[in-house]
């Protein structure tokens, strides 16, 4: 059974390197306005389910290898609560990357879909 | 969210949180643990002030779920370090030691996942592929731009901090010294950031990417003499003052082989523009006038150029290893 249960998590794992970074780009892409990552991580609680409701520690490295990648822009803000925060916004390169990544991930779940259809 | 066993007893308050996953990371990059503990510490305080009612201990028993437990952050962040640098490193350059342990124990970590051997170690590479293939890493002109820029920092930084130290200091004696000294404090703090990024953006050693981590429950006074305490606040200014002495070396080693090596590639071109009579001059006696001396001076020129990019490159690494013993808090 522990067995079953490592495969599991090994996939989940793998399912969600890549589909963390499509869903952080797409939150950003539709907040109106910039977004520090304790927001972002209750936004992707809030709406999402499955791989996207891993651990929410992983979304800051991702959040930063996005910024790295020059697809976010971010700044620091002080605040009440705790250390200044950085707010992350997506630039022009980030839209544009996210097109493509939609378009990729929806070549790639209709395929999917496909190949799972008729399976119980 | 699925519950899993953690080794140890959930911390009750943030900074023992915070120091959970500083012991958990140990071993890890400082560089890499100083950020994990900044982004821990953001969720936490954001989560706290989001459930004004509940307890600290509550939060942080809510927080284990959707966070994750210190032992668990400290997995993910070793295992994302790897990946990405494993990601942004270029085809062809050499694995570190380091990086390479650090990859092996990742994939003991993971079982049955399929690691890609690591890269060919270096000494199968032919001697001449080495020497020139020096020219293909971008971190030897980013160490020979930083080498150009260090003046320039150098002096600003030992400015800095020769005005700030004797400014706050002579001025101790009337009360304005004391707010001028903390500025100053605060002020070495955020440049020892900025040159981690610049350090980090062009000799590739990983620097911070977040300030220094500061226990906030701390009352104002506490966390001032903290910062006289801190050896890394004296660390740091000892870094800026060499900045100066290292600066100006690191610029005219740049400066002078640059030219020298491009100057004896380029002094036959030269003869084809200039009307001046080319060759080595010493004492006004030209001792390279004859034509065979010109293959000679390109062929000395490039591997000039190269032991150049080399020296550049060793020089950037020394330097980066410096910074980080300096400036970094372990």
């Amino acid at each position: 059974m522990s067995d079953l249960e490592a495969h599991l998590r090994k996939f989940q794992k793998e399912l969600s390197t890549g589909t963390v970074s499509l869903a952080l780009l797409a939150v950003l892409a539709k907040a109106p306005e910039p977004l520090y990552g304790y927001l972002i991580a209750k936004e992707l609680e809030r709406i999402g389910d499955g791989v996207l409701s891993g651990k929410q520690s992983a979304l800051y490295p991702v959040l930063r290898n996005l910024e790295g990648a020059g697809l976010l822009e971010s700044h620091v803000e002080p605040s009440v609560a705790g250390p200044p925060r950085r707010y992350y916004r997506i630039n022009d390169d980030g839209r544009a990357a996210l097109r493509q990544w939609i378009a990729a991930w929806d070549a790639t779940r209709n395929s999917l879909e496909s190949v799972l259809e008729g399976i119980t | 969210m699925n519950t899993e066993n953690t080794p140890r007893a959930l911390p009750t308050t943030i900074p023992e949180y915070l120091e959970q996953l500083r012991v958990a990371l140990a071993g890890a990059d400082p560089a890499m643990i100083q950020d994990a503990l900044y982004d821990a510490e953001e969720y936490l305080r954001s989560e706290l002030a989001e459930q004004a009612g509940k307890s600290e201990a509550e939060v942080i028993a809510g927080v284990a779920g959707s966070y994750g437990a210190p032992e668990e952050v400290a997995e993910i962040y070793r295992e994302t370090e790897v990946t990405v640098s494993r990601a942004l490193r270029t085809p062809g350059m050499r694995m570190t030691p380091a990086a390479v342990a650090a990859a092996a124990a990742a994939a003991a970590t993971s079982t049955g996942t399929a690691v890609p051997p690591p890269p060919a170690p270096a000494g199968q590479r032919s001697l001449p592929a080495r020497f020139f293939g020096v020219a293909l890493d971008p971190h030897t002109y980013g160490a020979l731009f930083y080498m150009l820029l260090s003046l320039a920092t150098g002096t600003f930084f030992f400015t800095w901090v020769v005005t700030g130290l004797s400014l706050s200091v002579s001025l101790l004696i009337l009360i304005i010294g004391i707010p001028i000294l903390l500025l100053f404090l605060g002020s070495v703090r955020v440049l020892s950031l900025v040159e981690g990024r610049i350090i980090e953006t062009m000799l590739g050693v990983r620097m911070p990417r977040r300030p220094a981590y500061t226990d906030k429950s701390q009352s104002w006074l506490a966390r001032i003499g903290a910062m006289f305490s801190d050896v890394r606040t004296w660390l740091t200014m000892l870094y800026f003052l060499l900045m100066l002495p290292l600066g100006t070396l690191y610029f005219t080693i740049a400066t002078t082989l640059l030219s020298l090596s491009l100057a004896l590639m380029f002094a036959p071109l030269a003869r084809l523009f200039v009307d001046q009579p080319v060759g080595i001059w010493i004492d006004g006696v030209n001792v390279a006038a004859g034509f065979w001396l010109w293959p000679v001076s390109v062929a000395v020129g490039a591997l000039l150029l190269f032991a150049t990019l080399h020296l550049a490159r060793g020089i950037g690494q020394l330097h980066g290893a410096m910074a980080k013993q300096l400036l970094v808090r372990l």
